[in-house]
């Protein structure tokens, strides 16, 4: 499965939707404080940069639809899937150091990627496993920082 | 105390037992990260920089980092001359001439030219930051909050415009970036901004997690799919004969060199240039001037001293606008930067009135971390070629569980990984789109002092926003922005045909190299 994307549209037309949810959000979320320190609004700042946002992306789609300026990026489904599964499994990751701890975690993470990209030979697994436990307790020991623990009791 | 004087302090403090251990560690960890295709010098830095966090003295850290970079840019060329793959992409134009000597045998003769030439370009720019550093913060010592203001906004708008090819975009990227570092607890009136009710978002994006996720992150898990696509396969290297280069060559180089690193630092000092830029620039002088131009693109020795020089040059001199003003020229200076500022430091003038012994130790720490480069090349090299012959599949588990343990160490909360995952989907929706992603980190580091200088400035002159244009030297700076963003907008997209267009002559010159011997082994 092969489509391609037209970025300078579609970066526009979805930077231009964010900016205005920003927008329409932005009395909402930033609150201008009840009373008057003599500083400015934190608005903004915050403020400045959507409206910038906003008008560079109608500039963007402006571009590519009136001038015809566009960058076409080939997206390849056989190429981009990899990338996917990889992100999508940081993404358990991250879930699984916060529920089971970080050694556990990488071992199982990680021994199921080097599955995913072909390796079968075994002292590639152990070398993941040793890898996930040397790390944690370089962190713990050498730069005193306590990766979650989880299940393990040490 | 004179400059002279607080040279004098620091000196003792670079050749401390600590400093000169970690110059030596960042310089081997910068070449190899350089070396291997597909990981950047930026992505070496920040792996290092949450360990430095348990470090005393914040010169020592800012000189690991350093160290790593000085090392990354040699490191490039190594796979540039073995492999013909560039480590870097400041070792492009390395390949042009460093992969045909290989192709003759003389891998050696081309690794040593090219590290006399990094070590030469090195060296000359580091001299010329120290030199330049106090000069230039004595000129801009009478700027006040609204001169930072201006340099903020000039800073960025420099970067938005000649990274990447599409101004709208990069602007855009910026634009994120800002409003990124927007997110959570403003520092002057304590209002949350941007929370969307979320307790991960309360407290703000954290640099550290946010550069791991969006560089580091997002080149393993691409350099991973490629391994994936590509079935893991390993391009053949050159073996390393034993032939150095001679003192007659060397002096032969020698001219190329010093024309080289001078072009170079000149357009390192300019934010937004960068190594990248200024090799194609050197290369091309080098060919005009060279006696023997034919030779260039079939291993000319001067190509590789023009190509390696410039690159390592533009170390040194892409640290004057950063360390003096405060703006950083390109994404490893803007680690650089954030690093600073992860230590309780603002670069700018005021660190060299503030802290000058520790801003000295850092330029010292820079030509020393050089001139280490020598005998650390002289005699890493082999070994360090022989880590690209590693398959991919023993680092990148290491590297992305290093990441994520570093992300966490930034303030030992798990939602500093949650942010590492969310902000990872999104520099991948970036990708597919297009969008560089150097804009947006640049704002992200340039908003806290941006912010801060804009608030403490009109609270200052009561609220009238028109200061920034009433003054005499915030509006000469701002005219600048402009005058700069259209001159250097135009400049670089000469430079980039004419690269593309060397590029593309070189490649043909190799191919034609190749075709003999492929034709020989049918």
């Amino acid at each position: 499965m092969k489509f391609k994307i037209k970025t300078n549209l579609v970066s526009g037309i979805l930077m231009g939707l964010f900016s205005i949810f920003l927008l329409v959000t932005m009395p909402q979320q930033i609150r201008v404080p009840a009373f008057d320190s003599g500083a400015p609004s934190p608005r903004i700042i915050p403020m400045i940069c959507t409206v910038l946002m906003l008008v560079f992306s109608v500039v963007l789609i402006i571009q590519s639809l009136v001038f015809k300026k566009e960058k076409v990026v080939e997206f390849d489904w056989q190429k981009e899937k990899p990338a996917i599964i990889l992100i999508l499994a940081l993404c358990v990751y991250v879930a699984l150091i916060i529920y089971i701890g970080y050694v556990l975690a990488s071992i199982i993470i990680f021994c199921l990627v080097l599955f995913y990209c072909g390796e079968r030979k075994w002292y590639m697994f152990v070398y993941t496993i040793v890898a996930a436990v040397l790390i944690y307790f370089l962190f713990k020991k050498v730069f005193l920082i306590n990766l979650p623990s989880g299940l393990l009791p040490f | 105390m004179t400059d002279f004087q607080m040279i004098m302090q620091a000196l003792p403090q670079v050749f401390s037992l600590a400093n000169i251990g970690m110059i030596l560690i960042g310089l081997v960890i910068g070449m190899i990260v350089g070396c291997i295709p597909g990981l950047s010098v930026t992505l070496g830095i920040i792996l290092m920089l949450p360990l430095t966090y348990t470090f005393d003295d914040p010169a020592t850290a800012i000189i690991l980092l350093l160290a790593v970079y000085v090392g990354g840019m040699y490191g490039g060329s190594i796979s540039a001359i073995t492999l013909n793959t560039p480590g870097t992409n400041s070792a492009i134009a390395t390949t042009f001439d460093g992969y045909p000597l290989a192709k003759k045998g003389k891998v050696k003769k081309a690794l040593d030219v090219s590290l006399f030439a990094s070590v030469f370009g090195g060296l000359f720019s580091a001299i010329l930051l120290l030199v330049c550093a106090s000069l230039i913060t004595k000129l801009v010592a009478g700027f006040t909050t609204v001169e930072y203001f201006s340099m903020g906004i000039l800073g960025i708008s420099l970067i938005a415009g000649v990274s990447g090819d599409s101004l709208p975009k990069s602007i855009i990227s910026g634009m994120i970036g800002l409003l990124m570092a927007c997110v959570g607890m403003d520092a002057v009136t304590g209002v949350t901004r941007m929370a969307y009710g979320l307790n991960t978002l309360k407290y703000g994006i954290d640099m550290l997690p946010a550069m791991i996720a969006l560089i580091a992150l997002t080149q393993v898990v691409m350099k991973l799919r490629d391994f994936k696509v590509s079935g893991g396969k390993l391009d053949d290297a050159s073996k390393i004969d034993k032939e150095g280069i001679t003192r007659k060559e060397a002096k032969k180089i020698l001219p190329a060199c010093l024309r080289s690193s001078a072009v170079a630092s000149v357009l390192g000092a300019m934010p937004g240039v960068g190594g990248g830029v200024a090799q194609f620039l050197c290369y091309n002088e080098a060919r005009r001037t060279s006696k023997h131009p034919e030779e260039f693109g079939k291993g000319a020795l001067e190509g590789i001293a023009a190509a390696e020089s410039s690159n390592n040059a533009v170390v040194g001199s892409a640290m004057i606008p950063m360390l003096t003003l405060g703006i950083p020229g390109d994404g490893v200076t803007a680690l650089l930067m954030s690093a600073f500022i992860l230590h309780g430091i603002t670069p700018g003038p005021t660190m060299f009135t503030k802290q000058g012994v520790m801003a000295y130790t850092v330029i010292l720490g820079c030509l020393v971390a050089n001139i280490l480069l020598a005998p650390i090349g002289l005699g890493m090299t082999r070994g360090v070629a022989k880590i690209v012959q590693v398959k991919y599949t023993y680092l990148a588990p290491v590297i992305i569980m290093f990441c994520f343990a570093g992300a966490f160490a930034a303030t030992g909360n798990t939602k500093e990984l949650v942010l590492c995952a969310a902000i990872l989907i999104f520099s991948y929706v970036l990708t597919l789109l297009d969008i560089s992603n150097t804009p947006l980190m640049l704002g992200m580091i340039l908003e806290k002092i941006m912010e801060s200088n804009f608030v403490s400035a009109s609270m200052a002159y009561d609220r009238d926003y028109t200061i920034f244009l009433r003054r005499p030297i915030s509006a000469v700076i701002l005219i600048l922005t402009i005058v700069l963003l259209v001159s250097m907008m135009r400049v670089n997209k000469r430079i980039e045909t004419l690269n593309a267009q060397q590029e593309a002559e070189m490649a043909a010159e190799h191919a034609k190299m190749d075709e003999p011997e492929s034709s020989a082994a049918n």
